[in-house]
C-alpha cells in the first residue's frame, strides 16, 4: 500500500500541496484529479522521490520511501506527465538504457523491450529516432520504460495524452489487469470518463488540498450527482464555464 | 536622426523586420549552444574577442613597424585569419539560412511571402559575417593603411579601400560557397539524405577550414609566389587568389601573378551566382517537400549494436555517451573543434620527422605533441561532457539511480578514459611508428599512459555528473577562461615534461623513476577521487549563485540586491 501522511510541497512559502494524506491500495486504481495547476503532478514528483517534500511522510508496504529509497525506487515504474526523452537515441535503445541502469539482466531485458515494443505498435520504428516519434509514439515508449521491470508500484500522470483511440483502449484495460494483479495504481488524468472507468476510489485536490477522497459510487451517493464530472466542477471547478465561453467568443467577435 | 532612422525603419515591411528580429537571435545553430543560451550575449562575447585580436594586430603594426617584404606576409595572414573566422561562422550557421521544418510549419500558414523569409534569414546570417568582418579588421586595417601608406595620405586612403573590398569580398567568396554548398545538397538529395548527410558535411567543413589554417604553408614572400614549384597550391588555394586581388586592387601586384587576382574575380562571381541560385530554388522547391517528407527516418538496415562495458551502468553510462557525441551536433562540433587543434598541433609538430624516410630516435617535438594531444583530448572531452544533451529528459536517471554515486563516477571515469585518453594514446602509437629504439619507443607511450590516467583523474575533480546531463549555466565565459588557462599551464608543463624526458630517455632507471612517480601521481589522485566520491551527490543541475531580490515597496525604500544567507537555506 502506497501511503501519504500530510504530506506537503511549499516554494517559496507558496504551498503547492497542502497537508495531503491518502492511500492508493494493491489491486485497486487511485485515480488522482485536480484542475491545472493544483498539485497533481507535484505530488507525483514527490512519491518517485524526484523532489523532497517539505513536510510529511510517504509510506509503501509499511515502510517510509526514504529508509531505503534504491529499494523503493526498484519496485516504482513512472510515467511523467510530459513525454520527455532523450530524443537522439531510438526506442530501443531508450529502452535498453533503462534496463541497464536499472540492471536487470540483458538477456530478460532484451526481450521484455522486444515484447513491449511489439504490443505498443512500434516495433517497426524501433531503430528510428525518438526525436521523429509522434506524442503518441513517446507515450508508449514511456510506458514501456515504466512496466520493463514489473514494477509493484505505478505512478501514470495523464498516459493517455496522445494516444490514439485503440491504443488508449489498451492502455485502460492494462491499467485494471495490472491492478487486479495486485499492483498499486496511481492514476492522474484530466479525462473523467476514462477515470470514472478505470478507478475504484478518486482523491480530488483543488489549490494543493484534498477535496474528496472516496470510491466514485459513495461520491455520487453522498452529493446525489449522477457523473463524476458533475462531482469534479462541484468541487474544483471555480468558474461559470458557459460565462466564459461565451466572453472569449464575444472578445474575439468585437 | 533619430527621427530619421526610426522614419527609416518604419519603411521597412513590418513581417521583415519581425522576421528579422527572430532569425537574429537563431542565427547561430540553435543546436550548437546550451539549452537556455543567451544568443545576444554569446555574440558579444564573440566580437569582443575578434576586437581584442584586431587591437593587439594594430598596436603590434603601429609600434613594431614590419619591414617592408614583410608587407604581402601580413596581408596574406590578415586574409587567412577573415577567411578561417568565416569558415567557423559558416559552420556554426550551418543550415540557418536555409528554410527547415519549423520556419515551415511556423510561418507555412501565415501570409507571409517566401522571399520574406529569405532575405529576412540573408540578411541575419549576412549580419553575423558582417560582425565578424568589421571588428577583426576595424582596428588593424587602419593601422596598416598607416603603415603601408609610407606616410601619404592619398596611398593610406587607396590600401584602406583595396584592404577592406578584398576582405569583404573574400568573406562573401567563402560564406557564398558554404551556402552554395548547402543548397544544393537540399536540393539534389531528398529531405532524409540531407537530414543524415547534412551533420557529416558540417564536421568536414569544419575540419577542412582547420586544417588549410594550421597546415597550409606561408608562402608570403614575392618570391615564393612566383616559383614554378608553388603554382599547384597558388591554383587551388583561395587565400592567395585575394591576396592577388588585394595587390592588384593596390596597385602593386607584378604581372606574372595577375592570374591570381583573376582566379579571385571569377571564384567570387561563381561562388555568388550559386548561393543565389541554391538559396532560390530552395525557397521556391523545397519549403513545400519540406513539409510532405515525413521527419521520421526508419533506422531498420542500420547498424544496432549496444556493446558491453563490464557492468550494466557503465555500459549504460559509455553508449549513451558515446550516442550523444556522434549524434548531437553541439557537442559533435565542439569535439571536433578540440581534437581539430589536437591534430593540427601533433601535425604541426611532427610534420619534418613524418617526411624523412627512415625511422629515426624521437624528438622533442614528437613527445611534445603527443603529450598536447593527451592534454587537449581528454581537457577537451571533459568540456563537451559538461554540455547537457536534454535536461528535461534527466528525470529517468533520477528515477532510476538504483547503485551508489561512487558507481555513476567510475563509469564518467570509463567515458574519459576510453573517449578521450584512448583516442589520444592511438594516435600517439601510430605517429610513433617512425621513431626507434622500441624500448624508448615503448617507455615514453606507457608514461603517456600514466600521463593519460593522471588527466583523467584530474578532470573527474569536480565531475560528480553523469557526462552529457548536467545543466550548463549559458554565458559562462569564466568556464571557457579556465578551460583554456589549465590547458596553457598543462601545455607549458608538457613541455618541460618532454624536455626532461627527451634528456633522460636513454637511461632505463630515470625512465623508471618517471614511471614510479607518475604511476604514483595517478593512484594518489585515484584514491581522493574515490574517497571523495563516497560521500558525494549526483548531481544534475550546476548550482545557480542565489540572489535574494528585496523589492522594497515600502516607501522610502529601495531595492535591494543581496547575497543569500539564513534564508536561502531555507529554501
Amino acid at each position: 500500500m502506497l501511503e501519504l501522511r500530510r504530506v506537503s510541497k511549499h516554494y517559496a512559502s507558496i504551498p503547492a500541496v497542502d497537508d495531503v494524506s491518502f492511500c492508493a491500495r494493491p489491486g485497486e486504481v487511485t485515480g488522482y484529479l485536480g484542475p491545472n495547476g493544483s498539485g497533481k503532478s507535484t505530488t507525483m514528483k514527490m512519491i518517485t522521490g524526484l523532489i523532497e517534500m517539505t513536510a510529511g511522510h510517504i509510506h509503501f508496504k509499511g515502510k517510509p520511501i526514504q529508509e531505503d529509497l534504491i529499494a523503493y525506487k526498484r519496485r516504482l515504474g513512472y510515467v511523467p506527465e510530459e513525454p520527455n526523452l532523450y530524443n537522439h537515441l531510438s526506442a530501443v535503445e531508450y529502452l535498453t538504457m533503462v534496463a541497464q541502469l536499472r540492471d536487470l539482466p540483458a538477456r530478460r531485458s532484451s526481450q521484455r523491450i522486444d515484447g513491449l515494443l511489439r504490443l505498443f505498435a512500434l516495433h517497426g520504428d524501433r531503430h528510428a529516432s525518438i526525436s521523429g516519434y509522434s506524442k503518441g509514439m513517446r507515450q508508449k515508449v514511456l510506458l514501456a520504460a515504466a512496466l520493463l521491470h514489473n514494477p509493484d508500484l505505478i505512478l501514470l500522470d495523464e498516459p493517455f495524452s496522445g494516444l490514439d483511440v485503440a491504443s488508449a483502449l489498451v492502455l485502460r484495460s492494462l491499467i485494471q489487469e495490472l491492478a487486479a494483479r495486485g499492483k498499486v495504481v496511481l492514476f492522474s488524468s484530466h479525462e473523467l470518463d476514462t477515470v470514472e472507468r478505470v478507478c475504484s476510489r478518486v482523491v480530488i485536490l483543488h489549490r494543493g488540498k484534498i477535496v474528496a477522497d472516496d470510491s466514485i459510487e459513495r461520491l455520487r451517493a453522498l452529493m446525489e450527482l449522477p457523473t463524476l464530472e458533475a462531482i469534479f466542477s462541484q468541487l474544483a471547478v471555480e468558474q461559470d464555464t458557459a460565462a466564459m465561453a461565451r466572453e472569449i467568443a464575444d472578445l474575439i467577435d468585437a | 536622426m533619430h527621427k530619421l532612422i526610426e522614419r527609416l525603419i518604419a519603411r521597412i515591411p513590418l513581417p521583415f523586420r519581425v522576421l528579422l528580429n527572430q532569425f537574429l537571435l537563431r542565427v547561430v545553430d540553435l543546436e550548437a549552444l546550451s539549452i537556455e543560451a543567451d544568443v545576444p550575449r554569446f555574440l558579444g562575447q564573440f566580437a569582443g574577442v575578434l576586437i581584442m585580436i584586431s587591437c593587439m594586430r594594430a598596436i603590434g603594426a603601429l609600434f613594431f613597424p614590419p619591414p617592408p617584404d614583410m608587407e604581402w606576409n601580413l596581408e596574406l595572414s590578415a586574409l587567412s585569419n577573415m577567411l578561417l573566422v568565416v569558415g567557423l561562422i559558416g559552420v556554426i550557421t550551418w543550415d540557418a539560412t536555409f528554410p527547415d521544418r519549423r520556419d515551415v510549419m511556423a510561418l507555412g500558414h501565415l501570409p507571409v511571402k517566401s522571399r520574406t523569409i529569405l532575405l529576412a534569414k540573408l540578411t541575419a546570417s549576412g549580419a553575423l559575417v558582417g560582425l565578424a568582418i568589421t571588428t577583426l579588421n576595424f582596428a588593424s586595417g587602419f593601422a596598416w593603411a598607416l603603415v603601408f601608406g609610407a606616410g601619404s595620405l592619398l596611398q593610406s586612403l587607396h590600401f584602406l579601400a583595396a584592404f577592406w573590398f578584398t576582405i569583404v569580398a573574400a568573406s562573401t567568396f567563402l560564406f557564398a560557397a558554404v551556402l552554395a554548398f548547402q543548397g544544393f545538397a537540399a536540393l539534389l538529395l531528398s529531405r532524409r539524405k540531407v537530414l543524415q548527410v547534412s551533420a557529416v558535411a558540417q564536421l568536414l567543413a569544419f575540419a577542412l577550414f582547420m586544417s588549410v589554417y594550421f597546415l597550409e604553408p606561408s608562402l608570403g614572400l614575392r618570391g615564393q609566389l612566383v616559383d614554378p614549384a608553388n603554382r599547384a597550391l597558388l591554383t587551388w588555394s583561395p587565400v592567395y587568389w585575394f591576396l592577388g586581388l588585394l595587390n592588384q586592387l593596390n596597385g602593386s601586384l607584378p604581372r606574372e601573378l595577375t592570374w591570381l587576382a583573376v582566379r579571385a574575380w571569377i571564384g567570387l562571381a561563381v561562388a555568388l551566382a550559386s548561393a543565389a541560385a541554391a538559396l532560390l530554388l530552395c525557397y521556391l522547391r523545397t519549403m513545400k517537400k519540406t513539409v510532405e517528407e515525413p521527419d521520421l527516418v526508419p533506422g531498420a538496415g542500420g547498424l544496432h549494436w549496444t556493446p558491453g562495458f563490464g557492468n550494466s551502468l557503465r555500459s549504460a553510462v559509455l553508449n549513451f555517451s558515446v550516442r550523444s557525441l556522434i549524434r548531437s551536433r553541439q557537442h559533435r562540433v565542439l569535439f571536433a573543434f578540440y581534437w581539430s587543434i589536437a591534430m593540427a598541433i601533433a601535425l604541426s609538430c611532427v610534420r619534418t620527422e613524418l617526411s624523412g624516410e627512415a625511422p629515426g630516435a624521437m624528438t622533442v617535438d614528437y613527445l611534445t605533441s603527443t603529450f598536447m594531444i593527451m592534454t587537449i583530448a581528454v581537457f577537451g572531452l571533459r568540456n563537451v561532457c559538461a554540455l547537457p544533451i536534454s535536461l528535461n529528459a534527466n528525470w529517468v536517471l533520477r528515477v532510476t539511480q538504483l547503485r551508489p554515486t561512487i558507481a555513476y563516477l567510475a563509469a564518467t571515469r570509463g567515458v574519459f578514459l576510453l573517449l578521450g585518453a584512448a583516442p589520444a594514446l592511438t594516435l600517439s602509437v601510430l605517429l610513433a611508428l617512425r621513431y626507434r629504439p622500441w624500448e624508448q619507443v615503448g617507455a615514453h607511450l606507457a608514461l603517456l599512459a600514466l600521463l593519460g590516467w593522471t588527466f583523467v583523474e584530474i578532470a573527474m575533480i569536480g565531475f560528480e555528473k553523469v557526462p552529457f546531463t548536467c545543466s550548463y549555466l549559458p554565458g559562462k565565459a569564466n568556464v571557457q577562461v579556465v578551460f583554456w588557462g589549465a590547458v596553457f599551464v598543462l601545455a607549458l608543463l608538457s613541455v618541460t615534461v618532454a624536455l626532461y624526458e627527451h634528456r633522460v630517455l636513454s637511461n632505463g632507471w630515470s625512465v623508471a623513476g618517471m614511471l614510479v612517480a607518475l604511476a604514483a601521481a595517478s593512484a594518489v589522485l585515484w584514491g581522493t577521487n574515490r574517497h571523495r566520491a563516497k560521500s558525494a551527490l549526483l548531481y544534475f543541475e550546476e548550482p545557480i549563485p542565489e540572489i535574494i531580490t528585496t523589492l522594497g515597496l515600502s516607501i522610502g525604500m529601495r531595492c535591494e540586491t543581496s547575497k543569500p544567507n539564513s534564508q536561502s537555506a531555507e529554501r
